[in-house]
């Protein structure tokens, strides 16, 4: 401050100068009063000044919180500053903000890797199921039935999902700003779709006011799901056929946040022009996907692979242990069916792979193996046998055996009891006098029993017993001559049964001639039975002397018993009154 | 592509669906209204060799101003509002209405539709009541969703102002 001795001497009064003198005074304030005051205004503000800042310094602490409770006035004036603050010092010295901020870094971090996780798993299920569900399994039998590659069944089943459409959308407007689809995908007025989006979006968040914002976040119409990635200056909505994964989400997210790093001056001056965001076009493009379920899950699928093939190897061994189980089944059936069959005999019995080997031996007259186990639905074609000929003691091997030996016509029946071989029924006088005659007996029979089989004569001699049979010598009324007239009948019969004995003969066999005597019913049952053998004896003597040797002739007398049939009774009584033949051949006994 | 947002705003009855309903192009039905209280229509306009589409976002007509959600108002480039002129509620209701939308979209154009001219017999707005609107700032255009007069000239005002304007919400 400049005093008064310091002050040039401008009016030459230096000499008498008087800096008490009133009048001086009064000349200084006229002259320099003004600028005093203003020097001493100037310095008690810088006094002051210097007071004030450590005043501010006791007060802003307070001061801050109280204005930060009123408002957000002070948080909006400081906002810029603080931003340009921290850009400074990030650009000086990036470790201080990271040191600082780590603390926040990490649990935002650890939340990306879950949900990142999260999505991870989310696809391992989708390929676990796609892989292993029934309808994964039925697609594999379709394919295997259809003969259609199970690629083109996944492909006509796999749920797919795509991405059918992307809505950028201003947030703010609700105007559009960028729309993608498939070129084949025609889409009209995605202008409005985009508009009612963002009031529906309104709607809900002022419907139920959710606590953060964001809004709705997916929503889904029957196959469409519409999934809405909320930005402060833009919304990116994309329609979904099928299951979206939780990676889509994730995509819209960072795509959306592309977005808003590289339009940020075109959002601040957007007006409704979208020109400025067609650049985002092929951003949104990229969300057009579609995938198949197959697809989807390649990556999770490598590392299950050798389950995929599990599953159906596992399958196949159980198939194959059940086919080699029934094998094995079929394999004892047949042995046990070969063993019990008469006249084979098992020695060996294999099966490897699927053939069957079998050594063993058989009867000639045994059925035959191959047929057997045809029969039980063997493949012949895989079947290696080989059977060695013996002859079988089973008794219908040694009946069926003695069957063919003797030829055995099918009119007797053979019965093997012990080592007797029993034959019934009726076979030709040669085969019975052959049978009789055999020098040796089938194996398996000691003894031939024909007995009881009924000879049937060869038709000559057939003829002639018919002949000699059909004869009836007549005789009169009591009386037991041989009239005239019957010689010539009884000659010619001595003539036939000699025929027929040399005939029987040839075959071994004796024929014996039966004479049956009768009477009528007239007179006493004593004097006709003395009759019928006196009738008899006639005829015999006859005979005999026809040539006939006594001892082949056997005379019955029957007096009235066991009369023959007659039209009438005159009739019946005089065919009574008669000598009737009988031939019997019968097997020579040994002599 | 140029687009702006205008909202239709207008009490229950005045006629706002049907004034626009043969000019513009519309994909949902009015069901909308009576669900989620917005139905949004598309008009293009040309102006000045511009072709300017209006997104007309058509809120459902309530009872009382307090029913209009303010959030379909936010981001309007510009607001229609429709009046009955055969009602007079729905004109007292304007202010009201206005403010609503200014708390909402800012200071954006607006045009004032006094709908129903064709109701000549029952028409009760007068000179005095046009003149308010006029002090008030208000554009106003006389329409008619039966004869369609005025509706053309509605649309070409909003997109000249909202392309004028740059559009931008205050």
């Amino acid at each position: 401050m400049p005093d008064n001795r310091t002050t040039p001497d401008y009016l030459g009064l230096a000499g008498e100068y008087d800096p008490a003198s009133a009048e001086f005074a009064e000349l200084r304030e006229l002259l320099l009063g003004e600028e005093r005051r203003k020097l001493a205004e100037l310095q008690r503000r810088v006094e002051a000044q210097s007071k004030n800042a450590e005043e501010v310094a006791e007060l802003l602490p307070e001061a801050i919180a109280l204005r930060s409770g009123r408002d957000r006035q002070l948080a909006r004036a400081l906002a810029p500053t603080m931003e340009r603050a921290i850009s400074e010092s990030v650009r000086r010295n990036p470790r201080e903000i990271a040191t600082a901020i780590f603390p926040v870094l990490g649990p935002a971090i650890r939340k990306a890797l879950a949900e990142t996780m999260a999505a991870l798993v989310e696809s391992i299920n989708r390929a676990v199921e796609h892989t292993f569900s029934f309808r994964g399994l039925a697609w594999r039998i379709e394919a295997w039935r259809t003969g259609v590659p199970y690629a083109q069944i996944v492909l006509k089943h796999a749920l797919v999902y795509r991405v059918e459409q992307v809505f950028l959308i201003h947030a703010e407007t609700g105007l559009l700003l960028v729309h993608a689809a498939p070129p084949r995908l025609k889409v009209a007025d995605a202008d409005l779709i985009s508009g009612m989006l963002t009031a529906i979006q309104d709607f809900v968040g002022d419907s139920f006011r959710p606590q953060e914002a964001g809004g709705l976040r997916t929503f889904s119409v029957g196959e469409l799901t519409v999934m809405v990635e909320q930005g402060p200056q833009a919304v990116l909505a994309a329609v979904v056929r099928g299951q979206p994964p939780e990676s889509l989400l994730h995509k819209l997210q960072d795509r959306l946040e592309t977005v808003h790093l590289e339009f940020a001056a075109a959002f601040a001056d957007f007006t409704g022009d979208s020109a400025p965001f067609a650049a985002a076009q092929p951003l949104l493009e990229e969300c057009l996907e579609t995938v198949l379920s197959h697809q989807h899950t390649r990556a999770a699928r490598s590392r299950l692979a050798w389950l995929r093939w599990a599953i159906p190897i596992a399958l196949l061994a159980g198939v194959l242990a059940g086919l080699g189980w029934r094998s094995q089944r079929r394999f004892s059936a047949a042995v046990a069916r070969l063993e019990a069959e008469p006249g084979i005999q098992l020695v060996d019995a294999r099966r490897s792979g699927g053939n069957w080997r079998f050594r063993g031996l058989k009867d000639p007259l045994a059925a035959e193996p191959a047929v057997i186990l045809a029969g039980l639905g063997a493949d012949t074609a895989r079947l290696d046998a080989r059977w060695e000929p013996y002859l079988s003691l089973e008794p219908g091997l040694v009946v069926a055996r003695a069957r063919q030996a003797l030829a055995a016509p099918p009119t007797v029946q053979l019965r093997l009891a012990g080592d007797t071989l029993y034959a019934t029924g009726e076979a030709p006088l040669a085969w019975v006098a052959r049978a009789g005659a055999l020098p040796v007996l089938p194996p398996g029979v000691a003894v031939l029993n024909a007995r009881a089989v009924v000879a049937t004569l060869p038709a000559d001699l057939a003829g002639l017993r018919s002949q000699i049979e059909a004869e009836l010598i007549l005789f009169e009324v009591g009386s037991a001559v041989v009239a005239p007239g019957e010689r010539a009948a009884l000659d010619s019969l001595s003539v036939s049964f000699r025929a027929l004995q040399a005939g029987t003969m040839s075959f071994g066999h004796r024929t014996d001639l039966a004479l049956y005597g009768r009477t009528d019913p007239t007179g006493s049952d004593a004097v006709n039975q003395t009759l019928s053998q006196s009738r008899v004896e006639a005829v015999s003597g006859v005979l005999v002397r026809a040539g006939i040797p006594a001892e082949r002739l056997k005379g019955i007398p029957l007096g009235t018993a066991n009369p023959l049939i007659g039209r009438d009774s005159l009739e019946q009584a005089r065919r009574n009154r008669s000598v009737a033949f009988q031939v019997q051949v019968t097997r020579e006994p040994p002599r | 592509m140029i687009q702006k947002k205008v909202c239709m705003v207008g009490l229950f009855g005045t006629g706002k669906t049907s004034l626009v309903q043969q000019f513009v192009h519309s994909i949902f039905s009015v069901k909308y209204h009576s669900t989620v209280g917005v139905k949004i229509d598309r008009k293009a306009v040309e102006v000045d060799g511009t072709s300017v589409t209006l997104v007309l976002w058509d809120l459902a007509g309530r009872d009382g101003t307090s029913d209009i959600p303010a959030s379909y108002l936010r981001g309007s480039h510009a607001i229609l509002f429709v009046v009955d002129g055969t009602r007079r509620e729905s004109f007292d209701q304007l202010p009201e209405l206005r403010e609503l939308a200014r708390a909402a979209a800012g200071e954006v154009p607006s045009l004032v539709a006094l709908n129903k001219t064709d109701l000549t017999d029952q028409w009760i707005l007068g000179q005095r009541e046009e003149a308010a609107l006029a002090a008030q700032g208000c554009h106003v255009l006389k329409t008619s969703a039966k004869t369609g007069a005025g509706v053309e000239e509605a649309f070409t005002w909003l997109a000249r102002e909202t392309a004028r304007n740059g559009g931008k919400p205050a």
